[in-house]
């Protein structure tokens, strides 16, 4: 260390950056038994709704994108329809068939890091998909490029593919130049069969034997796999519009978690996400997509949550196929956009993120100011039902030593793909045996 | 946000150093950016200068180096390489 002449001096340091856990996991064990469990999200709160209120409401659908990096399209989509719904405005098909499109783009790139960059290195004993890589190669070249398909959608659409800048209330400031479609057309052609492949690749893991009596929520449609409409419906018989979300779901502030969490009003922990879709949404696959899961051996309803991981894929599979109809299709809009002129009133929509229903509420006054927001995320709903996962998983296994707890618990819950399951080491387990 | 726990981790890691070798001052940050660690140098300046207040590096300038080999053992991460101090 040398100092240079104004007395600067090199220090070289060479150290890797981590992130230190943003959730933990605090098991308390007396004489063999699972005394207690806590599973604990440090994540800092993001204040989005706060920061919302006041802003014109055309500024939602911006704002809202910046809340994830994986699923900001979620987040515009669920925004716009609920503000739409406030003024009263419904979009044509063209405009509905391009969000439809974007969904998909979104899905297939978040499908696509969630199974190929942190949950099949669990299930194939690596660390990471860097770890993974070096005896895998192909599978990550598989999987990054499959992620490239969604995102270019995104692109095409968006404008970029993070934070996506094209969509605002009533549609989108530009539509896409059609010259693109043809190549991107065949694109997703290559990204269903690798899908269609990944199916079959996934379905040859070990999962563990775990199965739970969920109570499964998820948008329905009457005609299409549902992304961005629907009503509420759920495994054990709810069957609401989703502006009655308030009237039958709650959110709960937890102190060991900035997380709320979320309960069914008069009953318990639910399930958002791609096996609760696709239990209530089997019939409405594309028929790839059902074969792919058929021949995958995944029954109409599955309640393994480790094999959410197959579900995810034959998602996948459903949003290329969906997307390549929606080019073929395509029938340009009139205009970009149609006009959202204010009204005073509050408006509600639900849509399906890639983790599964995603709530928003907005009140807007005259001037088109939001008054109120109310953003209910997927991680949020799935928070109870995880712990409960946890419960029940942990109780046999306590005689494992502590890094293999850990790990298994990890897995657990990555199973639900919570937003802070993208940092690799996420998770300090602290366990306290007596 | 994994990137503020992330930049608050490095940032007490500078003080750190730079506490260990006596420095009033640190003067330049250099990081290794991973192909996969999710940043480009424009984000990870924002969040630097945003913890960097009221620190020794509240100054310091920043030379990020950018890995563009996704197989790279270390692909997901972000490495602090090394400070200039005085």
């Amino acid at each position: 260390m040398t100092p240079t002449e104004d007395g600067t001096r090199t220090i070289q340091v060479d150290t890797l950056a981590r992130v230190e856990g943003e959730g933990a996991l605090y098991l308390r064990i007396e004489q063999g038994q699972l005394a207690d469990l806590a599973f604990r999200i440090f994540e800092p709160p993001r204040f989005f709704e706060a920061f919302l209120r006041g802003r014109h409401m055309g500024e939602a659908p911006d704002i809202t994108a910046r809340i994830c990096g994986i699923c900001p399209v979620a987040y515009q989509m669920s925004a716009v329809h609920a503000i739409e719904q406030a003024c009263g405005v419904a979009l044509g098909p063209e405009l509905r068939a391009l969000r439809r499109l974007l969904y998909c783009g979104e899905w297939i790139e978040s499908h696509g890091l969630h199974v190929y960059m942190l949950h099949a290195p669990d299930f194939l004993g690596y660390a990471g998909a860097v770890e993974m890589a070096r005896d895998h190669r192909g599978l990550v070249e598989l999987g990054l490029k499959l992620k490239k398909a969604g995102n270019d959608i995104v692109t095409l659409l968006g404008g970029r593919e993070i934070h996506p800048i094209n969509v605002r209330l009533g549609g989108f400031y530009r539509i896409p130049e059609t010259a693109r479609f043809a190549e991107l057309c065949e694109q997703l052609k290559w990204a269903r069969e690798a899908a269609e492949t990944t199916v079959r690749t996934v379905a040859d893991f070990d999962f563990p034997d775990f199965e739970q009596d969920y109570e499964f929520v998820a948008l329905s449609h009457p005609d299409e796999y549902p992304m961005n409409e629907g009503r509420i419906v759920s495994s054990r018989g709810l069957d609401i519009d989703v502006t009655q979300w308030p009237d039958w779901f709650e959110e709960e502030h937890v102190e060991r978690s900035n997380a709320l969490h979320c309960r069914r009003r008069d009953g318990g922990h639910y399930m958002v996400g791609p096996l609760a879709r696709y239990a209530l949404n089997h019939a409405r696959l594309g028929e790839r997509a059902r074969a792919a899961a058929a021949a995958a051996g995944l029954e109409p309803v599955c309640r393994n949550p480790f094999r959410s991981i197959i579900v995810r894929a034959v998602e996948m599979v459903e949003a290329c196929d969906e997307a390549i109809r929606i080019l073929e299709d395509f029938t340009p809009p009139e205009q970009p956009f149609v006009e959202v002129p204010a009204r005073a009133g509050t408006g509600h929509a639900a849509t399906e993120a890639p983790r599964g229903l995603l709530y928003h509420r907005y009140v807007i006054d005259d001037e088109g100011l939001i008054q109120e927001a109310q953003i209910v995320p997927p991680t949020s709903q799935n928070q109870g039902q995880i712990e409960d996962d946890l419960r029940a998983f942990v109780a046999p296994r306590l005689a494992l030593d502590d890094d293999t707890l850990q790990w298994q618990c990890e897995q657990s819950i990555r199973n639900y793909d919570p937003c802070i399951s993208c940092a690799t080491h996420f998770l300090r387990l602290d366990v306290e045996r007596t | 946000m994994h990137e503020a726990g992330l930049m608050r981790g490095l940032m007490a890691r500078i003080q750190a150093e730079a506490q260990r070798a006596g420095a009033t001052e640190v003067r330049r940050v250099r990081v290794w950016l991973g192909a996969l660690s999710q940043m480009t140098p424009g984000h990870f300046a924002e969040h630097f200068h945003q913890v960097a207040p009221g620190t020794l590096a509240e100054h310091a300038a920043l030379d990020c180096d950018c890995s563009e080999d996704p197989f790279h053992p270390d692909a997901a991460e972000v490495r602090l390489v090394s400070i200039d101090v005085r």
